[in-house]
């Protein structure tokens, strides 16, 4: 039996796998509604900017990775932006997660207490979750890829056979005009598909495990793809919500998904409530998405601290985890204001901090290559 | 041994946290099934099962249809479900204090329908009425909408001549619209409601009577936004359903066209309907295209002379049907949009602002005064596919 501990490298198909398993996530139903209220009509356009933006992000982060093939962000952003700025960048790349994480189990609480056990405070389920989350963080990399793997397989495909099962109430006519009036806030729309894709930040600390016989151009194509998955992924669910319940109505439901599930009858079945068939394929996806998410914290801090393990950094998170989801819980105007500073923050290190960090190495590359000649 | 046995007890200790089961959980017989709710409109007179407020009229009475969980086991002529009332100004509020006759919670999840009466609506907005059913987590997006111009709770009270329980048969009867050209039942549940609410968009919504205790659905309600304005006649409904293409089937009837004392009743199975707005300079119109293949369903006189093998005799039978049809479009047209004003589920604002954006944006602000006066360009062919077993 393969001893799964001891794994530290993967293929290029697996450094894929994980990226479509962390972006999904949550944000399939705890993004659909402001996104849809923003964008209109024009929302499936901007799944698609976004799509190909963040595809360009993650390209940016495969060349940066590709500059320090045998190290993560952690270890030579400090060699680029110095001690401090190096701090800087770490922390900001943890913070993203972080943020994440706590926005996540709050949404998670929000839409379990509400749609399930209306009488367990969402506190419960957070630290319910949280704990299983943690277990699986504390795991060593083989293990948690195994689960991402059974989980990309075993979940995903359940949660698309419920999700199909709403094309019995899309109306094509709900879609219509297709192309958007305001072509300016589609654009906008598709840097706030953020939240949904966020997640392919994890290439600067996956990348050197990677073999290194797989090269720039066959990962970018890998990536691509996961990408591409990724964008139809999105794209079929924001159609069928604005299908099925109408960009107005999509506008007014806290959780859209939800509602366009609900709403689905399968007549002479005994089958019955399908959101709820919904929200159990959706807990293993949230579960893998914030396990890893855990775990990426942890190994920042492990590795930025000089640890030898992962372990201590993930347990000294849950609570301050905890702390920040349930203050997230009790104020809907600090979780409107988390996220608003998330997505800028998102963006801000995919196309500001990444771009820079590429081109400093690209400029030292240079001057070596130059000092040399 | 002792370090063993400690191990134990703790697994023991732990594995039975693991099978406690919900601790919220609550068992069936500890619920009491909603099956049918019925708003009117409350009389002054003070109830026993009403409650006393601090603040606010009382216009609404709510009455609840529930499930008895063992009905049938006395004898099969007992009723499967009973009604508890209530009178109040929050639908919530209302239903809180019917525990107060209820030895069990009340349970949404198997809601099936909402009769409304047409006193409530002549003084409250749809929209007002049905918030709590639309935010409540219980309650599901299929549940049935009907109106009524008489008292609602009968028809909660209402025990089917099956004996079944009468919520379900209420539902069940508006699940066949599809087959019932006088019953308006497409987008008209709770969930399609909401979206009309929410688009702003003219409602319809099926209409129930009772007499004698027997429960009829047909015609519709018609709502200016959600405003209610009246009601839409049996043969307006039909008019409507061809224009939206709604009915999976459909029976019209005309006089034969040699023999008028005869009826020939045509069966349809399959049609193609398009409609579609046109911009002409400044102008505004539609055209409705409707295509329909069926079979002849029925025919009285003498098969002899009106002979059905005799494809002269089929085309002006389908002339004479696709002239009936037009009718009939025209009819509803006349009610939906010359007397009541109402573009129910925005039906022909819906396919402007779908295929003329731009028009819309300009116009949908007056929407309500352009809509009863722009022309509907009709153009309606019938084939006749089978003309039965028979000749």
């Amino acid at each position: 039996m393969a001893n799964l501990e001891r794994r530290t490298h993967m293929s290029a198909l697996q450094l894929g796998i994980v990226i479509i398993t962390t972006c999904i996530g949550a944000q399939i139903m705890l993004a659909p509604r402001d996104f849809i209220a923003d964008t209109k009509q024009g929302a499936w356009l901007s799944i698609i900017i976004g799509g190909l933006l963040f595809y360009l992000a993650a390209c940016l982060m495969l060349k940066l990775g590709m500059q320090y093939p045998h190290e993560t962000l952690v270890e030579y952003v400090p060699r680029l932006f110095g001690r401090w700025g190096g701090g800087i960048v770490i922390a900001w790349f943890t913070m993203l997660f972080f943020l994440q994480i706590i926005e996540i189990f709050s949404g998670v609480g929000r839409i379990i207490t509400f749609h399930m056990f209306d009488r367990t405070p969402p506190e419960v389920v957070i630290l319910a979750l949280l704990i299983v989350c943690t277990y699986c963080a504390l795991q060593d990399w083989g293990t948690i890829l195994r689960v991402q793997q059974i989980m990309f397989f075993i979940a995903y495909s359940m949660l698309g056979l419920v999700w199909m099962t709403s094309i019995l109430n899309v109306q094509p006519e709900n879609l219509l005009p297709l192309w958007p009036d305001n072509l300016g806030k589609v654009i906008k729309g598709g840097l706030s598909a953020w939240p949904m894709f966020s997640g392919y930040e994890c290439i600067l600390l996956l990348l050197p495990m990677v073999y290194k016989s797989v090269g720039f151009v066959k990962l970018a194509k890998t990536i691509g793809g996961s990408f591409g998955c990724l964008t139809l992924f999105f794209l079929l669910a924001i159609i069928f919500i604005i299908g099925a319940l109408t960009v107005e109505n999509a506008k007014n439901v806290p959780y859209p998904a939800l509602v366009l599930i609900r709403s689905v009858e399968l007549p002479g079945t005994f089958i019955e409530r399908l959101e709820n068939y919904m929200l159990l394929a959706w807990i293993p996806i949230v579960f893998d998405t914030l396990a890893i998410m855990i775990f990426f914290i942890g190994q920042v801090c492990m590795r930025h601290y000089h640890y030898q393990d992962h372990r201590p950094w993930v347990l000294l998170f849950v609570p301050i985890v905890y702390v920040g989801s349930v203050l997230l819980l009790d104020n809907q105007q600090i979780y409107d204001v988390v996220g608003t500073f998330t997505l800028w923050a998102g963006l801000g290190f995919s196309f500001a901090v990444v771009p820079l960090l590429l081109l400093r190495s690209l400029l030292i590359k240079e001057k070596a290559v130059t000092g040399c000649g | 041994m002792g370090r063993k046995r400690t191990i134990g007890c703790a697994v023991l200790i732990f594995v039975s946290f693991l099978i406690t089961g919900c601790w919220d959980r609550r068992e069936l017989q500890d619920r009491n099934f909603v099956l049918a709710v019925a708003i009117d409109r409350a009389d002054n007179s003070k109830t026993v099962e009403s409650f006393v407020k601090p603040h606010g009229a009382k216009p609404y009475q709510l009455s609840l249809q529930l499930l008895k969980p063992a009905a049938g086991s006395d004898g099969k002529d007992k009723s499967k479900t009973y009604v508890i009332s209530n009178t109040g100004d929050s639908m919530f509020e209302m239903v809180r204090d019917m525990l107060g006759q209820s030895s069990k919670s009340l349970w949404f999840e198997h809601l099936q329908v909402i009769v409304i009466s047409e006193s409530v609506l002549k003084e409250n907005g749809l929209g007002e009425i049905l918030d709590f059913f639309i935010r409540d987590s219980e309650m599901r997006s299929r549940i049935k909408l009907y109106i009524t111009s008489g008292k609602a709770k009968e028809f909660v009270e209402y025990v089917p001549l099956s004996k079944g329980a009468g919520g379900l048969h209420l539902a069940e009867i508006i699940r066949l619209h599809t087959r019932n050209i006088h019953a308006a039942g497409a987008r008209t549940d709770l969930g399609f409601t909401t979206q009309s609410l929410d688009n702003n968009s003219d409602i319809i919504l099926p209409r129930i009577e009772i007499a004698d205790k027997v429960v009829k659905v047909g015609g519709a309600a018609l709502f200016n936004k959600d405003i209610f304005v009246g009601y839409a006649d049996e043969y307006a409904i039909a008019g409507r359903k061809f224009v939206a293409g709604t009915e999976k089937s459909a029976v019209v009837t005309i006089p034969c066209p040699d023999h008028l004392d005869h009826q020939v009743v045509f069966e349809l199975y399959r049609h193609d309907t398009t409609l579609r707005p046109h911009i002409e300079g400044e102008n505004l119109y539609f055209t409705l295209d409707i295509n329909m293949y069926g079979n002849i369903g029925e025919l009285q006189g003498d098969i002899e002379r009106d002979n059905t093998n005799d494809s002269e005799y089929i085309q002006k039978l389908e002339m004479a049907f696709a002239e009936e049809i037009k009718h009939t479009v025209l009819y509803g047209e006349n009610v939906f949009r010359k007397q009541m004003k109402v573009d129910s589920i925005n039906l022909f604002g819906g396919k402007v602002r779908a295929y003329e954006p731009d028009t819309w944006a300009r116009i949908k602000d007056q929407w309500h005064e352009i809509y009863p006066s722009t022309p509907l360009i009709i153009s309606v062919n019938v084939s006749i596919r089978n003309t039965g077993s028979h000749k």
